[in-house]
Order: structure tokens, then C-alpha cells, then sequence
């Protein structure tokens, strides 16, 4: 039985090994488009990559500079997002964000604030790990004091500063998740989307957004979601005109 | 070229038809006299007329705008002009949000000696920089006589002149040029007129601008002086030829007095008699000269007179932060040609190309402030400053090369991610990313944890953190059993008691294979008396057969459960003198014992 598990171990770890390889190699070969200045190719190389299951924060971040280099700024800029999302403290990334966001001349005017910029400094999934370790502190303290009552007093200011940082950090993963996850944002990857007054091909044109622009999704009806532009225009496009964060 | 506006001028200054003073518009003090124009101060100075007979005035006006000095400021002065101050104006304007204050000094310039006088440059401080206005010529005649280069120009109804500022100019150097039209007053209007553009060799001419109109006297005629202006940059050096400048009209005279209309008496629908004319300037050359050598490393090609303003921010920064660097430099010259080399002292810095933005002072674009902004990302945290950031340039007024320096900027560089842009992993030609560029791509892929799906998403992780809540609860709940116990004495009697009746059975058991009749009995009468007394809230020491009628009895109990109790004491009591019994009879008692102990558990207490 042992064997078996020994067997089935070494197999699973050989299998993830393989597949790690043919990531790296397949990551590589997207490289070399990039530096032959096949940048489409190299774009279309990284998505499969992404498609595998092999995502990481570096093939995002070099699927935007392909996409930037092809000149789609809004497909960049929805992989910059993504690659931000995953490594918020990356300079390359911000860097890059900011360079496409500038060359589609929008989404500046967004300019973050404290608390945005504070959530934003790490990811959500950290900021759900530093609540958990506060979380586990703190229960660790509770179920001590029923364990040894006696200890309890001894205890208390721990009990109550963990039980401060899981408030304080549980706020933070719903603020982050409300902020950054809840409104999903959409990104126009088509020359100039129409954005309609109704979910309609007929509905009249509310207004038009550039490649690159950053939308707020506020509703989704079939082929088209209603987003918010910039200053409170809302509208309805068609999804094939966006990619959704 | 073709201009309305110069017939509106030329017929707005007709005495004879718009003799009426101009009222000038007092200008709204602005509700607030608020942002001043964040532009520099500049100073424009004009004659009203370049020619005057001796004893006759020219009025010379120092227009200051975005800032003015404090006193009237002093002219120099020059052998036989008389300079009279006459007064100070000042106006505020207030166009689509922004601010601007005009400070006008006047001066009256009185020749008492016929003879050319150059009124130098003026230096005005403002605001702590230091304001300067072009050389101005004024020329004196004696009354009613004939200037010798204007022969024949008194009966003439219009004249065309170039005047250039200076004759030797250096390449690279810009300066204005004046394309004069005198017209009599005599004319009463000019239309349809036509002007061929400025045209050399080797120059390079910005656009032209119609300056203000003036008063000019030659000889005795008097004269409207209508100028267009443009600015000049020479390119290339030699003798180059300023081609003639042709200019095309047709002038309005008045009719003479006896062909006027009856019914019109004062000419006000006459048209007049048209005359087309047709004007041109001399060839004129200018010498462009070579800079000259020794120009220092720095140089790179600015000709003019400026000054550099420098300012950095943030100076508390990580390796891999941006710093944005504004240059300033201000002053005359071609502007737009002004480039801000970066120093090889900066070889610690990753700088990309400025970006630049020239705001001209001008109508001509000859003096203004070109804007740069570069970013310097620094490339480790040993740094302690910038390094003094250094302009050059050739100015043509000292014909030499001056150096600006700014001072080297503290900054604080503390350790920080570093940004990872490597090349290309089997790319042979390695090439840095291009300026002005995205970071290039990533060599290494990072791990996939981080673009996972998030962790409150996934119920493996609730389920983790329930262990830490379960261990809690239970540990709650278990303490507070244990204080429910510890205050409880009878359902601790309970616990116990019915913690010793489940070992107790396992000990008959054993006994009755033992066939240990003494001891099986007397766990048995034990086993009664802890019940009992637990049940009864009594001494387990006290519990005999006679509690059954005392105390059990009395409560109604069933009588097979009373008569299983005493059939039970009873067997215990004989057991002490008979003790012998087999196995099998021994264990044939214990499930009676067992349905005598059920029996009592059941019962109220």
C-alpha cells in the first residue's frame, strides 16, 4: 500500500514537472516571437499558454507588452490589469499600465485614493492570508483561555489586539473585493465601441469608447453588459467589443 | 498676403473722417486680481514714429505684462534727446478664466539735433529677473527739410521699406525684420492689397505679424506707417540675398471738392478715386557668420541669450522610482531649436528623451520660456544627488559661449524592488528598450499563485478556517461543563455514579467467571447502595434493604421494581453465609442487576 502511494506520489510530481516544462518552453518560444518582433504571434502564444492552465503574473505581463506592441491597446491593458492584480507591487507592470493608459490617452483622470491605493498594494489573496493568520491568532487566544482559564488575564491584550487585526484586516479583504473584484471592470478592445442607450442593436448611440478604455460593468443581459463611462455615462454594449476583468 | 485688418487700421486713423478721440475702455478690475498669469513678465517697447523733426516728439511706450517694476524705469541717456516721463497706465484684463495686468510707462523723446539716436536695450529688474528691450532707432530731421535718402519720397502717396536690425547676424541667430508701408495721409483708405512672402536663401522666416500702427514723418509729408514684422533665423552662413518684397494696393483718394455730390455734402458715400499701386523693397543682404570655434562639449546648437530654472521631485525616492525633472529656459533665441542634453554624469540615472513645450512671450516667438520635462529613474541607492545639469549656449550680443549650471539636487535613494528587464533569452542582438518605451517583457515565468483564483472563493479555505472556530466552540463548551459540574454537587454524584456503575458491571462479569461469590455480591450491594443514594440524595453508606419500604415505597413505584430491590438486598445477605455459587448463577444475576439499575436511573431523584 505504501508503494502505491510512493508510485502515485512520484508519478503526480513527474507529471507536474513535464508540465512545468513544456510551460517554460512554450513561454520561451513566445519570447523569441517577442524579440523577432512577431509581436500577434507572440500575443496569441502567451494566451495559449494562459488557456493551459499555466497563467502567471510574468506571461500576463508579457502578453499585454505583445498586445502593446501589436497595437491593441485595449487587450494590454486588460493583460496589464490582470498582471496587476496578481503582483500589485510589480514597477514593470504599473509602468507599463501607466505608458498604455497614456498612449490611449484615458483613464488618468481615475486617479486612486488613499484607501484604494493602500488595498491596492497587495493582493487579494494576501491580504486574505494576513487576515487568516490575525483570525487564527486570535482564536488561538480565545481557545487557550477556556483552555487554562487561568491564563485568560494574562491573555487579554493579545485577544484583544489580534481580535483589532481581524476586524481591521477582514475590512480590508471586503474592502478589496468590493473595490477591486465586485464591479468587474471592462476593458474596449475594438477601435471605437458603441456604447447604446439599451441592450439593443437599434437603441441610439449614448456614446463611444476607445481601444483601451476602462469601463465599470454595472449589469449583463446577454450579448451586451451596461457600463458606466467617465463622468456617470452609463450604456449598454455588446461584450464582443470588451474584455471583462 | 491679404488683410482686412490693415484697412480697418489705415481707415480708423483718417483725422480727417475719424477725427473724433478714441475712448479707451476703462478695463474691469478683475473680481480678483488673482492669478496674475503664471507667464513670465515680459517688456515690448515701441516708438510711435521713427522719424521726427527736431524739436518734435516721439512717444516711446514700455508695455510690461505679467509683472512691472515698482518705479518708472530710467532711460539712458543720450546727447541732444530730451526724455520727458509722462505718465504711468495700467489695465487688467480677464479672458476665458485667466488674469493678465498690463503696466504702460510713457516717455516723450524731443531731438534737439537732427542726427539717427539708437536708444539702447533697456534693462528692467522684475520680480528679480531681469527684463530687456530690443535697440530702438530714431531719426531726427531738421523741419522742412528734405531727408537725403527719401528723395522724392514727399511726393510719393506710399513708400515700401525693409528695415533689418543688424546687417552681420550669426548662424543659428534669430532676430526680427520690419517690412514698413508708409502712407500719405493724404490716401483715405487702401484695399485689395497684396504682399509676396519673405524669400532667401539660406534664412528661414517665421510668420508674419502686423504690428501697431505710428506716426512717421519724411520731410516735410507726413506719413501712417502700417508695419508687418516676422522673425528671422539664419542657417547658413555667407552674403545672403533678402529678396524685394512686392506689395500691391489700391489707394482711396478723396475727390477734390468741386466734383462733390450736392446731395451728399460731406462725402460720406463717396468712393473716391482708386489708384492701383505697386511697391517694392530693395534687395537687401545680410552677412550670417560662423560660430566660433572653441564652443564647448555641452554645446549643442542654441544661439541667443538665456537662463535655466531647474526642479526635481521627488528627492526621497527608491531604486526604480521616476523623478521628474522640470527645466526651464528662458529668453531670446530660437526657442524651439533649444535642446537639453542629458550629461554623461548621469550615467547612473535611466533617462528617457524630454519632453518639451516652448510657451512664447511674443507675437514673433523671438523671447519666451521652453519647458522641459525629463525623467531620471535612479539605478541604485548609493546615489546622493543629481548631477548639475548643465546648458550652453552661443550668445551673439557678447559673441561667446556662456555655460549655465544648476546645482547639483540632494536626494535620498533607499533600496526598492528593482526592475527586472533583461533581454531576451536567445536573442543574440541584445538591444536596450527603446526611450520613451514599455518595460520590455519578463525572461522568467513567475509562479502561477499569484493569478489563482482568490482564496475566499475557494470552500477549502473556509473549511481550514472552521478549524480554528471548532477548537473554540469546543473548548468553550467543555469548560463550561466542567463550571456547570463544579457547582453542581448532585449531578457530579451522577457523573460518578454513573461512571461506577458501567465499570462495576464489566467487575461482576470478571467476578462471576471467577466464581468469586464474596466479592461479586458485595459490588452488587454497593452497586445498590450508590444508586439508591445518588437517586435519593443520601449517604450511599445509609442505603439498606429497609429504604425500599421507607423511602421508595412511599413514592408509588412500581411494585415489581420494589420486589426485584428486595430480592436483590436479600440475595446479597445470603450470599455472606452461603457463598458458593457457580458461574452460571452468578451471571444469570447481572441482568437482573442491570434492569434494577435502569429502573432507579429512571426514577425522579
Amino acid at each position: 500500500m505504501k508503494r502505491l502511494a510512493l508510485i502515485l506520489i512520484l508519478a503526480g510530481a513527474s507529471a507536474g514537472d513535464l508540465f512545468a516544462a513544456d510551460s517554460r518552453a512554450a513561454f520561451d518560444a513566445a519570447n523569441r516571437l517577442y524579440g523577432q518582433g512577431k509581436f500577434a504571434e507572440a500575443a496569441a502564444s502567451y494566451e495559449k499558454i494562459i488557456q493551459s492552465g499555466a497563467a502567471s503574473p510574468a506571461v500576463q505581463f508579457n502578453l499585454g507588452n505583445a498586445w502593446f506592441k501589436a497595437g491593441q491597446f485595449g487587450h494590454a491593458i486588460a493583460a496589464y490589469r490582470r498582471a496587476e492584480q496578481a503582483t500589485p507591487r510589480d514597477p514593470d507592470v504599473r509602468a507599463n499600465l501607466q505608458f498604455a493608459r497614456k498612449q490611449v490617452g484615458g483613464n488618468l483622470s481615475v486617479t486612486p485614493g488613499l484607501a484604494q491605493r493602500t488595498l491596492g498594494r497587495m493582493t487579494l489573496n494576501e491580504w486574505t492570508l494576513l487576515a487568516a493568520v490575525a483570525l487564527w491568532s486570535w482564536l488561538v487566544l480565545l481557545a487557550l483561555g477556556q483552555w487554562r482559564p487561568a491564563w485568560r488575564r494574562g491573555l487579554q491584550s493579545y485577544v484583544l489586539l489580534t481580535g483589532l487585526a481581524t476586524a481591521v484586516l477582514g475590512s480590508a479583504v471586503a474592502a478589496d473585493w468590493a473595490v477591486n473584484h465586485s464591479p468587474k471592470t471592462a476593458v474596449v478592445i475594438v477601435a471605437e465601441a458603441v456604447v447604446r442607450q439599451g441592450p439593443l442593436d437599434e437603441a441610439p448611440a449614448a456614446f463611444t469608447a476607445k481601444d483601451g478604455a476602462e469601463l465599470t460593468v454595472l449589469d449583463e443581459r446577454d450579448d451586451w453588459l451596461q457600463v458606466g463611462g467617465n463622468p456617470q455615462r452609463t450604456g449598454w454594449v455588446k461584450r464582443a467589443a470588451v474584455t471583462v476583468l | 498676403m491679404r488683410d482686412s485688418s490693415l484697412q480697418n487700421s489705415i481707415q480708423s486713423c483718417r483725422p480727417k473722417y475719424f477725427g473724433r478721440a478714441v475712448l479707451f475702455l476703462l478695463p474691469w478690475i478683475a473680481l480678483a486680481i488673482a492669478p496674475t498669469a503664471l507667464l513670465a513678465a515680459t517688456l515690448t517697447a515701441t516708438l510711435d514714429r521713427d522719424t521726427v523733426a527736431v524739436g518734435e516728439g516721439a512717444t516711446l511706450t514700455l508695455v510690461f505684462e505679467g509683472g512691472a517694476p515698482k518705479n518708472p524705469p530710467p532711460l539712458p541717456r543720450l546727447q541732444n534727446l530730451r526724455v520727458t516721463y509722462s505718465g504711468q497706465s495700467s489695465q487688467f484684463s480677464w479672458v476665458n478664466g485667466q488674469s493678465t495686468s498690463t503696466v504702460t510707462h510713457t516717455y516723450v523723446l524731443t531731438p534737439v539735433q537732427p542726427g539717427d539716436f539708437s536708444i539702447p536695450p533697456i534693462m528692467v529688474d522684475v520680480d528679480g529677473k531681469t527684463l530687456s528691450s530690443p535697440a530702438i532707432l530714431l531719426k531726427a530731421v531738421r523741419a522742412a527739410a528734405a531727408q537725403p535718402d527719401a528723395a522724392g519720397a514727399e511726393s510719393q502717396l506710399a513708400l515700401l521699406k525693409l528695415v533689418l536690425p543688424k546687417k552681420q547676424i550669426y548662424v543659428g541667430e534669430i532676430i526680427p525684420i520690419e517690412l514698413q508701408l508708409y502712407v500719405r495721409d493724404s490716401v483715405q483708405n487702401i484695399q485689395q492689397f497684396q504682399m509676396s512672402p519673405f524669400n532667401a536663401d539660406g534664412l528661414a522666416f517665421g510668420k508674419t505679424v502686423q504690428g501697431g500702427q505710428r506716426q512717421a514723418r519724411i520731410g516735410n509729408a507726413s506719413f501712417s506707417v502700417v508695419p508687418f514684422q516676422a522673425a528671422l533665423m539664419a542657417v547658413k552662413t555667407g552674403t545672403l540675398k533678402l529678396e524685394p518684397v512686392d506689395f500691391s494696393m489700391v489707394m482711396v483718394l478723396p475727390v477734390s471738392g468741386r466734383q462733390r455730390d450736392p446731395f451728399d455734402p460731406f462725402g460720406m458715400f463717396q468712393r473716391g478715386d482708386q489708384r492701383r499701386a505697386t511697391l517694392s523693397t530693395e534687395a537687401a543682404t545680410v552677412e550670417v557668420l560662423p560660430l566660433p570655434d572653441g564652443a564647448p562639449a555641452e554645446f549643442s546648437g542654441a544661439v541667443g541669450n538665456f537662463s535655466l530654472n531647474l526642479t526635481a521631485a521627488p528627492t526621497e525616492v527608491a531604486v526604480g522610482d521616476p523623478i521628474t525633472i522640470k527645466a526651464q529656459i528662458t529668453g531670446r533665441g530660437a526657442l524651439d531649436a533649444v535642446t537639453l542634453p542629458v550629461p554623461a554624469t548621469w550615467q547612473d540615472f535611466k533617462t528617457y528623451p524630454p519632453n518639451s513645450k516652448v510657451q512664447a512671450t511674443d507675437a514673433l516667438g523671438l523671447q519666451g520660456t521652453k519647458h522641459f520635462e525629463l525623467v531620471a529613474v535612479p539605478q541604485n541607492a548609493e546615489i546622493k544627488q543629481l548631477p548639475p545639469l548643465v546648458f550652453t549656449f552661443f550668445d551673439p550680443e557678447q559673441k561667446a559661449y556662456r555655460t549655465l549650471t544648476q546645482p547639483a539636487i540632494a536626494i535620498q535613494v533607499r533600496p526598492g524592488a528593482t526592475s527586472a528587464s533583461g533581454s531576451l533569452v536567445g536573442s543574440k542582438t541584445e538591444t536596450p528598450p527603446p526611450a520613451q518605451d514599455i518595460v520590455t517583457i519578463k525572461l522568467r515565468p513567475s509562479r502561477s499563485g499569484g493569478a489563482s483564483r482568490p482564496l475566499i472563493t475557494r470552500p477549502l479555505f473556509w473549511a481550514v478556517q472552521s478549524l480554528p472556530v471548532l477548537a473554540w466552540v469546543t473548548l468553550l463548551v467543555r469548560r463550561r461543563r466542567a463550571e456547570s459540574l463544579a457547582n453542581n454537587p448532585r449531578l457530579r454524584r451522577q457523573r460518578q455514579v454513573a461512571q461506577f456503575v458501567t465499570q462495576s458491571l464489566k467487575d461482576l462479569q470478571t467476578h462471576a467467571e471467577e466464581k468469586n461469590s464474596a466479592d461479586f455480591f458485595a459490588l452488587v450491594f454497593r452497586l445498590l447502595q450508590e444508586q439508591l443514594g445518588e437517586r435519593l440524595d443520601l449517604p450511599a453508606s445509609s442505603i439498606t434493604e429497609a429504604v425500599v419500604e421507607e423511602r421508595l415505597q412511599p413514592r408509588g413505584l412500581p411494585a415489581p421494581m420494589l420486589a426485584r430491590l428486595h430480592e436483590l438486598f436479600q440475595a446479597c445477605n445470603l450470599a455472606r453465609y452461603a457463598p458458593v455459587k457457580s458461574t452460571q448463577e452468578l451471571k444469570a444475576f447481572i441482568p437482573r442487576i442491570e434492569t434494577a439499575l435502569r429502573e432507579m436511573q429512571e426514577m425522579k431523584s
